[in-house]
Protein backbone atom coordinates (compact mmCIF):
# COMPACT_ATOMS: atom_id res chain seq x y z
CA UNK A 1 0.00 0.00 0.00
CA UNK A 2 1.38 3.51 -0.73
CA UNK A 3 2.76 5.84 2.01
CA UNK A 4 -0.21 7.75 3.71
CA UNK A 5 2.19 10.90 3.05
CA UNK A 6 2.10 10.02 -1.18
CA UNK A 7 -1.90 9.61 -1.02
CA UNK A 8 -2.38 12.69 1.13
CA UNK A 9 -0.45 14.52 -1.41
CA UNK A 10 -2.40 13.52 -3.96
CA UNK A 11 -5.41 14.31 -2.58
CA UNK A 12 -4.35 17.77 -1.96
CA UNK A 13 -3.04 18.12 -5.74
CA UNK A 14 -6.21 17.25 -6.93
CA UNK A 15 -8.58 19.16 -4.82
CA UNK A 16 -6.66 22.44 -6.10
CA UNK A 17 -7.18 20.70 -9.64
CA UNK A 18 -10.71 20.68 -9.36
CA UNK A 19 -10.92 24.55 -7.70
CA UNK A 20 -9.14 25.74 -10.80
CA UNK A 21 -12.16 23.49 -13.37
CA UNK A 22 -14.53 24.49 -11.01
CA UNK A 23 -13.76 28.23 -11.51
CA UNK A 24 -13.11 27.70 -15.42
CA UNK A 25 -16.86 26.09 -15.62
CA UNK A 26 -19.11 29.39 -13.57
CA UNK A 27 -16.82 31.92 -16.02
CA UNK A 28 -17.64 29.92 -18.93
CA UNK A 29 -21.34 29.85 -18.10
CA UNK A 30 -21.60 33.58 -17.00
CA UNK A 31 -19.76 33.88 -20.66
CA UNK A 32 -21.96 31.49 -22.04
CA UNK A 33 -25.19 33.89 -20.95
CA UNK A 34 -23.70 36.80 -22.22
CA UNK A 35 -22.80 35.17 -25.72
CA UNK A 36 -26.36 33.76 -26.21
CA UNK A 37 -27.84 36.86 -25.62
CA UNK A 38 -25.90 38.76 -27.83
CA UNK A 39 -26.72 36.10 -30.71
CA UNK A 40 -30.69 37.11 -29.68
CA UNK A 41 -30.15 40.72 -29.82
CA UNK A 42 -29.00 41.06 -33.23
CA UNK A 43 -31.48 38.72 -34.33
CA UNK A 44 -34.01 41.69 -34.58
CA UNK A 45 -32.04 43.22 -37.21
CA UNK A 46 -31.65 39.90 -38.78
CA UNK A 47 -35.49 39.56 -39.40
CA UNK A 48 -35.85 43.31 -40.29
CA UNK A 49 -33.39 43.06 -43.05
CA UNK A 50 -34.46 39.68 -44.22
CA UNK A 51 -38.11 41.38 -44.75
CA UNK A 52 -37.18 44.45 -46.24
CA UNK A 53 -34.84 42.55 -48.57
CA UNK A 54 -38.05 40.41 -49.66
CA UNK A 55 -40.44 43.37 -50.09
CA UNK A 56 -37.57 44.94 -52.39
CA UNK A 57 -37.17 41.74 -54.77
CA UNK A 58 -40.48 41.36 -54.98
CA UNK A 59 -40.63 44.74 -56.97
CA UNK A 60 -37.89 43.36 -59.21
CA UNK A 61 -37.92 40.84 -61.92
CA UNK A 62 -35.20 39.38 -61.53
CA UNK A 63 -31.92 40.38 -58.80
CA UNK A 64 -29.26 40.77 -61.04
CA UNK A 65 -26.83 42.31 -58.32
CA UNK A 66 -23.04 40.56 -58.57
CA UNK A 67 -23.63 39.59 -54.67
CA UNK A 68 -27.08 37.28 -55.52
CA UNK A 69 -25.34 36.03 -59.39
CA UNK A 70 -24.15 32.19 -58.96
CA UNK A 71 -21.52 31.71 -61.32
CA UNK A 72 -19.10 28.54 -62.04
CA UNK A 73 -16.65 27.79 -59.30
CA UNK A 74 -13.36 27.84 -59.75
CA UNK A 75 -12.37 29.26 -56.17
CA UNK A 76 -13.86 28.65 -52.69
CA UNK A 77 -13.50 30.87 -49.60
CA UNK A 78 -13.47 28.83 -46.75
CA UNK A 79 -13.89 30.71 -43.26
CA UNK A 80 -13.69 28.24 -40.59
CA UNK A 81 -14.62 29.50 -36.74
CA UNK A 82 -12.82 28.09 -34.25
CA UNK A 83 -11.69 28.78 -30.93
CA UNK A 84 -8.40 30.26 -29.64
CA UNK A 85 -8.04 28.21 -26.42
CA UNK A 86 -8.57 24.81 -25.96
CA UNK A 87 -9.80 22.90 -23.31
CA UNK A 88 -13.44 22.90 -24.63
CA UNK A 89 -14.49 19.29 -25.03
CA UNK A 90 -15.17 18.35 -28.56
CA UNK A 91 -15.87 21.66 -30.08
CA UNK A 92 -13.03 22.51 -32.30
CA UNK A 93 -12.63 18.79 -33.16
CA UNK A 94 -15.62 18.63 -34.70
CA UNK A 95 -15.64 21.77 -36.80
CA UNK A 96 -12.25 20.84 -38.11
CA UNK A 97 -13.83 17.65 -38.78
CA UNK A 98 -16.73 18.96 -40.91
CA UNK A 99 -14.47 20.89 -42.66
CA UNK A 100 -12.24 18.41 -43.41
CA UNK A 101 -14.63 16.18 -44.59
CA UNK A 102 -15.81 19.36 -47.03
CA UNK A 103 -12.45 19.28 -48.22
CA UNK A 104 -11.70 15.94 -49.08
CA UNK A 105 -14.87 15.92 -50.80
CA UNK A 106 -14.25 18.43 -53.52
CA UNK A 107 -13.54 17.66 -56.67
CA UNK A 108 -10.42 17.00 -58.30
CA UNK A 109 -9.08 20.68 -58.98
CA UNK A 110 -11.18 22.41 -57.86
CA UNK A 111 -9.68 25.14 -55.40
CA UNK A 112 -10.09 26.03 -52.08
CA UNK A 113 -8.53 28.47 -50.01
CA UNK A 114 -9.25 28.93 -46.11
CA UNK A 115 -9.27 31.84 -44.20
CA UNK A 116 -9.36 30.68 -40.31
CA UNK A 117 -11.14 32.98 -37.39
CA UNK A 118 -9.20 31.40 -34.01
CA UNK A 119 -5.85 29.79 -33.47
CA UNK A 120 -7.32 26.40 -33.36
CA UNK A 121 -8.21 26.23 -36.97
CA UNK A 122 -4.93 27.69 -37.76
CA UNK A 123 -3.09 25.04 -36.20
CA UNK A 124 -5.32 22.55 -37.72
CA UNK A 125 -5.08 23.34 -41.44
CA UNK A 126 -1.49 23.78 -40.76
CA UNK A 127 -0.63 20.72 -39.82
CA UNK A 128 -2.76 19.26 -43.33
CA UNK A 129 -1.47 21.36 -45.37
CA UNK A 130 -4.04 23.09 -46.70
CA UNK A 131 -3.72 26.94 -48.02
CA UNK A 132 -4.61 29.55 -45.43
CA UNK A 133 -4.92 33.18 -46.82
CA UNK A 134 -5.59 34.70 -44.18
CA UNK A 135 -6.18 34.36 -40.11
CA UNK A 136 -8.02 36.25 -37.65
CA UNK A 137 -6.56 35.64 -34.40
CA UNK A 138 -6.97 38.14 -31.83
CA UNK A 139 -11.31 38.19 -31.59
CA UNK A 140 -12.11 38.95 -27.61
CA UNK A 141 -14.52 36.61 -26.13
CA UNK A 142 -17.66 39.28 -26.72
CA UNK A 143 -17.72 40.07 -29.93
CA UNK A 144 -18.71 43.33 -31.20
CA UNK A 145 -19.63 44.20 -35.01
CA UNK A 146 -16.52 46.45 -35.09
CA UNK A 147 -14.28 43.45 -34.41
CA UNK A 148 -15.48 41.19 -37.10
CA UNK A 149 -15.45 44.05 -39.70
CA UNK A 150 -12.57 43.10 -41.30
CA UNK A 151 -13.76 39.46 -42.15
CA UNK A 152 -16.62 40.49 -44.06
CA UNK A 153 -15.01 43.03 -45.47
CA UNK A 154 -12.22 40.95 -46.47
CA UNK A 155 -14.95 37.90 -48.03
CA UNK A 156 -16.68 40.91 -49.61
CA UNK A 157 -13.93 42.24 -51.56
CA UNK A 158 -12.77 39.09 -52.80
CA UNK A 159 -15.88 37.64 -54.07
CA UNK A 160 -16.88 41.41 -55.26
CA UNK A 161 -13.14 41.09 -57.34
CA UNK A 162 -13.43 37.84 -58.17
CA UNK A 163 -10.63 36.08 -56.53
CA UNK A 164 -13.38 33.42 -55.36
CA UNK A 165 -16.41 32.16 -56.72
CA UNK A 166 -17.85 30.81 -53.99
CA UNK A 167 -17.65 32.47 -50.42
CA UNK A 168 -18.64 29.14 -47.34
CA UNK A 169 -18.44 29.04 -43.82
CA UNK A 170 -17.76 26.54 -41.47
CA UNK A 171 -18.74 27.32 -37.77
CA UNK A 172 -20.89 25.53 -34.88
CA UNK A 173 -24.86 25.94 -34.40
CA UNK A 174 -25.83 26.69 -30.95
CA UNK A 175 -28.57 24.43 -30.55
CA UNK A 176 -28.91 24.55 -27.33
CA UNK A 177 -26.19 24.24 -23.98
CA UNK A 178 -26.29 20.70 -24.24
CA UNK A 179 -25.80 20.44 -28.06
CA UNK A 180 -23.88 21.97 -30.64
CA UNK A 181 -24.15 21.22 -34.09
CA UNK A 182 -21.19 22.08 -36.71
CA UNK A 183 -22.37 23.18 -40.46
CA UNK A 184 -21.12 24.64 -43.17
CA UNK A 185 -23.05 27.48 -45.14
CA UNK A 186 -22.64 29.15 -48.05
CA UNK A 187 -22.72 32.79 -47.29
CA UNK A 188 -21.93 34.34 -50.65
CA UNK A 189 -23.29 34.14 -53.24
CA UNK A 190 -26.61 34.98 -51.75
CA UNK A 191 -29.21 32.08 -52.28
CA UNK A 192 -32.54 33.02 -50.81
CA UNK A 193 -33.48 29.68 -49.48
CA UNK A 194 -30.27 29.22 -47.62
CA UNK A 195 -31.15 32.72 -46.31
CA UNK A 196 -34.59 31.98 -45.11
CA UNK A 197 -33.44 29.03 -43.82
CA UNK A 198 -30.69 30.41 -41.26
CA UNK A 199 -33.50 33.27 -40.18
CA UNK A 200 -35.90 31.01 -39.59
CA UNK A 201 -32.99 28.97 -37.85
CA UNK A 202 -32.65 31.75 -35.52
CA UNK A 203 -36.06 32.41 -35.18
CA UNK A 204 -35.96 28.46 -33.44
CA UNK A 205 -33.27 29.33 -30.78
CA UNK A 206 -35.56 32.56 -29.84
CA UNK A 207 -38.85 30.14 -29.33
CA UNK A 208 -36.41 27.47 -27.16
CA UNK A 209 -35.99 30.27 -25.31
CA UNK A 210 -39.44 31.98 -24.97
CA UNK A 211 -42.21 29.60 -25.95
CA UNK A 212 -44.71 31.54 -25.39
CA UNK A 213 -43.91 34.31 -27.84
CA UNK A 214 -44.29 33.01 -31.71
CA UNK A 215 -45.01 35.99 -34.34
CA UNK A 216 -43.62 34.34 -37.45
CA UNK A 217 -43.47 37.05 -39.88
CA UNK A 218 -40.89 34.96 -42.06
CA UNK A 219 -44.14 32.99 -43.43
CA UNK A 220 -46.47 35.26 -44.45
CA UNK A 221 -45.44 36.83 -47.60
CA UNK A 222 -48.52 39.16 -47.63
CA UNK A 223 -47.96 41.43 -50.55
CA UNK A 224 -47.45 45.33 -49.47
CA UNK A 225 -46.47 46.93 -52.19
CA UNK A 226 -43.75 49.69 -50.79
CA UNK A 227 -42.95 52.65 -52.13
CA UNK A 228 -38.89 52.46 -52.61
CA UNK A 229 -37.24 55.76 -52.40
CA UNK A 230 -33.85 55.59 -54.40
CA UNK A 231 -32.39 53.77 -56.75
CA UNK A 232 -33.49 49.73 -56.25
CA UNK A 233 -30.27 48.12 -57.54
CA UNK A 234 -28.48 50.50 -55.10
CA UNK A 235 -30.27 50.32 -51.94
CA UNK A 236 -29.96 45.73 -53.12
CA UNK A 237 -26.78 46.27 -53.20
CA UNK A 238 -25.83 47.60 -49.28
CA UNK A 239 -28.74 46.09 -48.33
CA UNK A 240 -26.62 42.59 -50.11
CA UNK A 241 -23.75 43.91 -48.24
CA UNK A 242 -25.27 44.40 -44.76
CA UNK A 243 -27.65 40.74 -45.08
CA UNK A 244 -23.43 39.30 -45.25
CA UNK A 245 -21.93 40.80 -42.88
CA UNK A 246 -25.17 40.38 -40.21
CA UNK A 247 -24.82 36.78 -40.96
CA UNK A 248 -21.18 36.53 -40.72
CA UNK A 249 -21.42 38.32 -37.38
CA UNK A 250 -24.15 35.37 -36.20
CA UNK A 251 -22.12 32.82 -36.71
CA UNK A 252 -19.59 33.93 -35.26
CA UNK A 253 -21.56 34.80 -31.92
CA UNK A 254 -23.40 31.48 -32.40
CA UNK A 255 -19.94 30.02 -32.69
CA UNK A 256 -18.63 31.86 -29.20
CA UNK A 257 -21.57 30.40 -27.58
CA UNK A 258 -20.70 27.02 -28.66
CA UNK A 259 -17.64 27.27 -27.65
CA UNK A 260 -18.33 28.83 -24.07
CA UNK A 261 -21.13 25.71 -23.62
CA UNK A 262 -18.81 23.34 -24.57
CA UNK A 263 -16.38 24.51 -22.27
CA UNK A 264 -18.57 24.66 -19.68
CA UNK A 265 -19.38 21.07 -20.09
CA UNK A 266 -15.82 20.34 -20.22
CA UNK A 267 -15.21 21.69 -17.01
CA UNK A 268 -18.55 20.61 -15.03
CA UNK A 269 -17.43 17.44 -16.30
CA UNK A 270 -13.64 17.63 -14.92
CA UNK A 271 -15.13 19.00 -11.69
CA UNK A 272 -16.88 15.78 -11.14
CA UNK A 273 -14.27 13.16 -12.35
CA UNK A 274 -11.86 15.25 -9.70
CA UNK A 275 -14.73 14.89 -6.78
CA UNK A 276 -14.25 11.30 -7.52
CA UNK A 277 -11.11 10.52 -7.67
CA UNK A 278 -10.83 12.74 -4.24
CA UNK A 279 -13.43 10.07 -2.65
CA UNK A 280 -11.45 7.58 -3.81
CA UNK A 281 -8.17 8.72 -2.61
CA UNK A 282 -9.34 9.56 0.61
CA UNK A 283 -11.13 5.74 1.05
CA UNK A 284 -7.70 4.80 0.22
CA UNK A 285 -6.03 6.99 2.62
CA UNK A 286 -8.19 5.79 5.51
CA UNK A 287 -7.38 2.68 5.05
CA UNK A 288 -4.32 2.63 4.79
CA UNK A 289 -4.14 4.53 7.70
CA UNK A 290 -6.41 2.04 9.32
CA UNK A 291 -3.90 -0.75 8.75
CA UNK A 292 -0.99 1.16 9.91
CA UNK A 293 -2.62 1.55 13.54
CA UNK A 294 -3.91 -1.91 13.66
CA UNK A 295 -0.48 -2.77 13.25
CA UNK A 296 0.62 -0.88 15.56
CA UNK A 297 -1.42 -2.12 18.06
CA UNK A 298 -0.68 -5.15 17.23
CA UNK A 299 3.19 -4.80 17.55
CA UNK A 300 2.87 -3.58 20.85
CA UNK A 301 0.00 -6.21 22.23
CA UNK A 302 2.71 -8.39 20.81
CA UNK A 303 5.56 -6.55 22.66
CA UNK A 304 3.85 -6.31 25.87
CA UNK A 305 2.99 -10.45 25.94
CA UNK A 306 6.64 -11.31 25.41
CA UNK A 307 7.41 -8.83 28.01
CA UNK A 308 4.73 -10.30 30.72
CA UNK B 1 -54.23 62.43 -30.88
CA UNK B 2 -55.30 58.86 -30.38
CA UNK B 3 -52.95 57.46 -33.63
CA UNK B 4 -49.14 56.53 -32.64
CA UNK B 5 -47.04 55.40 -34.86
CA UNK B 6 -44.51 52.05 -33.41
CA UNK B 7 -40.99 53.28 -33.67
CA UNK B 8 -38.26 50.34 -33.40
CA UNK B 9 -34.55 51.30 -33.73
CA UNK B 10 -32.43 48.28 -34.66
CA UNK B 11 -28.89 47.80 -34.72
CA UNK B 12 -26.75 44.37 -35.77
CA UNK B 13 -25.97 44.47 -32.25
CA UNK B 14 -28.91 45.32 -30.03
CA UNK B 15 -32.46 46.82 -30.28
CA UNK B 16 -32.01 50.03 -29.35
CA UNK B 17 -35.38 51.43 -28.52
CA UNK B 18 -39.24 50.35 -29.22
CA UNK B 19 -41.82 52.94 -27.96
CA UNK B 20 -45.13 54.38 -29.42
CA UNK B 21 -44.24 57.86 -30.72
CA UNK B 22 -46.13 60.85 -32.43
CA UNK B 23 -43.90 61.63 -35.63
CA UNK B 24 -40.74 60.39 -36.90
CA UNK B 25 -37.99 62.43 -38.62
CA UNK B 26 -34.79 60.46 -40.35
CA UNK B 27 -32.41 61.39 -43.04
CA UNK B 28 -32.64 59.69 -45.98
CA UNK B 29 -30.30 58.95 -49.48
CA UNK B 30 -32.96 61.29 -51.19
CA UNK B 31 -33.84 63.70 -48.48
CA UNK B 32 -35.21 64.63 -44.88
CA UNK B 33 -38.36 62.72 -44.74
CA UNK B 34 -40.66 62.86 -41.59
CA UNK B 35 -42.98 60.09 -41.14
CA UNK B 36 -47.13 60.47 -39.46
CA UNK B 37 -48.92 57.76 -38.39
CA UNK B 38 -50.61 56.35 -41.51
CA UNK B 39 -48.01 56.71 -43.67
CA UNK B 40 -47.74 54.57 -47.16
CA UNK B 41 -45.47 51.48 -46.85
CA UNK B 42 -41.85 52.55 -47.84
CA UNK B 43 -38.34 51.76 -48.19
CA UNK B 44 -35.51 53.98 -47.95
CA UNK B 45 -31.96 53.89 -47.23
CA UNK B 46 -30.59 55.84 -44.45
CA UNK B 47 -27.85 58.29 -44.72
CA UNK B 48 -25.74 59.43 -41.70
CA UNK B 49 -28.04 62.06 -39.59
CA UNK B 50 -30.19 62.08 -36.41
CA UNK B 51 -33.58 60.47 -36.53
CA UNK B 52 -35.79 62.34 -34.14
CA UNK B 53 -39.11 60.80 -32.75
CA UNK B 54 -41.12 63.57 -31.17
CA UNK B 55 -43.27 62.12 -28.20
CA UNK B 56 -45.44 64.06 -25.98
CA UNK B 57 -44.37 67.18 -27.08
CA UNK B 58 -40.50 66.17 -26.49
CA UNK B 59 -37.92 65.36 -29.20
CA UNK B 60 -35.91 62.40 -28.83
CA UNK B 61 -33.26 62.76 -30.75
CA UNK B 62 -30.53 60.05 -32.32
CA UNK B 63 -27.25 59.39 -34.04
CA UNK B 64 -27.76 57.12 -36.70
CA UNK B 65 -24.87 56.21 -40.01
CA UNK B 66 -26.21 54.24 -42.50
CA UNK B 67 -28.93 51.46 -43.10
CA UNK B 68 -32.73 51.23 -43.73
CA UNK B 69 -35.59 52.41 -42.73
CA UNK B 70 -38.98 49.96 -43.28
CA UNK B 71 -42.42 51.71 -43.04
CA UNK B 72 -45.20 49.62 -43.00
CA UNK B 73 -48.82 48.67 -41.20
CA UNK B 74 -49.01 45.78 -39.31
CA UNK B 75 -51.62 43.48 -38.18
CA UNK B 76 -53.24 45.68 -36.67
CA UNK B 77 -53.32 48.71 -38.32
CA UNK B 78 -50.63 50.47 -36.95
CA UNK B 79 -47.95 52.07 -38.93
CA UNK B 80 -44.92 50.54 -37.83
CA UNK B 81 -41.06 52.31 -38.68
CA UNK B 82 -38.16 50.09 -38.13
CA UNK B 83 -35.01 52.05 -38.28
CA UNK B 84 -31.89 49.80 -39.23
CA UNK B 85 -28.88 51.66 -38.48
CA UNK B 86 -25.52 50.50 -38.47
CA UNK B 87 -25.08 52.74 -35.47
CA UNK B 88 -27.05 54.40 -33.69
CA UNK B 89 -26.61 56.56 -30.45
CA UNK B 90 -28.65 58.10 -28.30
CA UNK B 91 -27.74 62.11 -28.54
CA UNK B 92 -27.19 62.37 -24.44
CA UNK B 93 -24.84 59.25 -24.64
CA UNK B 94 -23.04 61.74 -26.74
CA UNK B 95 -21.21 63.64 -23.54
CA UNK B 96 -18.92 66.35 -23.85
CA UNK B 97 -15.40 64.09 -24.02
CA UNK B 98 -17.16 61.85 -26.29
CA UNK B 99 -17.17 64.20 -28.83
CA UNK B 100 -13.59 65.80 -28.07
CA UNK B 101 -12.52 61.82 -29.06
CA UNK B 102 -14.79 61.74 -31.78
CA UNK B 103 -13.13 65.19 -33.51
CA UNK B 104 -9.98 63.62 -32.57
CA UNK B 105 -10.40 60.53 -34.27
CA UNK B 106 -11.72 61.93 -37.16
CA UNK B 107 -8.88 64.33 -37.53
CA UNK B 108 -6.68 61.55 -36.87
CA UNK B 109 -8.46 59.18 -39.25
CA UNK B 110 -8.62 61.72 -42.49
CA UNK B 111 -4.70 62.04 -41.94
CA UNK B 112 -4.49 58.46 -42.00
CA UNK B 113 -6.43 58.19 -45.16
CA UNK B 114 -4.19 60.70 -46.71
CA UNK B 115 -1.10 59.33 -45.95
CA UNK B 116 -1.80 55.56 -46.65
CA UNK B 117 -2.40 55.12 -50.57
CA UNK B 118 -3.95 51.81 -50.74
CA UNK B 119 -5.24 51.06 -47.33
CA UNK B 120 -8.85 49.49 -46.39
CA UNK B 121 -10.00 52.70 -47.27
CA UNK B 122 -13.62 51.49 -46.58
CA UNK B 123 -13.30 51.00 -43.58
CA UNK B 124 -11.74 54.76 -42.69
CA UNK B 125 -14.33 56.57 -44.62
CA UNK B 126 -17.18 54.70 -42.56
CA UNK B 127 -15.38 55.65 -39.17
CA UNK B 128 -14.65 58.91 -40.27
CA UNK B 129 -18.43 59.62 -41.29
CA UNK B 130 -19.64 57.76 -37.53
CA UNK B 131 -16.87 60.33 -36.14
CA UNK B 132 -18.39 63.05 -38.04
CA UNK B 133 -21.83 62.46 -37.82
CA UNK B 134 -21.40 62.38 -33.36
CA UNK B 135 -19.57 65.69 -33.91
CA UNK B 136 -22.45 67.24 -36.13
CA UNK B 137 -25.42 65.73 -33.81
CA UNK B 138 -24.03 66.77 -30.84
CA UNK B 139 -23.47 70.09 -31.84
CA UNK B 140 -26.93 70.38 -33.55
CA UNK B 141 -28.76 69.39 -30.33
CA UNK B 142 -26.53 71.02 -27.69
CA UNK B 143 -28.35 74.15 -27.37
CA UNK B 144 -32.32 72.44 -28.22
CA UNK B 145 -34.07 70.62 -25.39
CA UNK B 146 -34.76 67.06 -25.72
CA UNK B 147 -36.20 63.98 -23.65
CA UNK B 148 -33.13 62.17 -22.31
Amino acid sequence: MAGSKEIKRRIKSVKSTKKITKAMELVAASKMKRAVAATLASRTYAEYSWEVLVSISKGLDEITHPLFVKRPTKKTLLILITSNRGLCGAYNAQVIRKSLTFLKKRVHGENVDIMTVGKKGDVAMCRVGEKICSSFTDLPDNISLANMTPISKLALHEYSAGNYDKVLVAYTDFVSAMTQAPNIKQVLPISKTELKEFISGLEEIRDSENPEKKPNHLGNDKKTNYLIEGDQNKLLGSLAEKLVKMQIYQMLLESNASEQSSRMIAMKNASEAAGEMIDDLTLVFNKSRQASITQEISEISAGMASVS
Amino acid sequence: MTKKLKLKIVTPERLILEEDVDQVTFPTTEGELTVLPGHIPLIAGLSSGDVVAFANGEHMPWAVAGGFVEVKKDEKGQTTVAVLADFAEHVSELSDEAIVKAKARAEELRKQMENTEHVDYEHFAAELERSLTRVRIADKWRSKKYRG
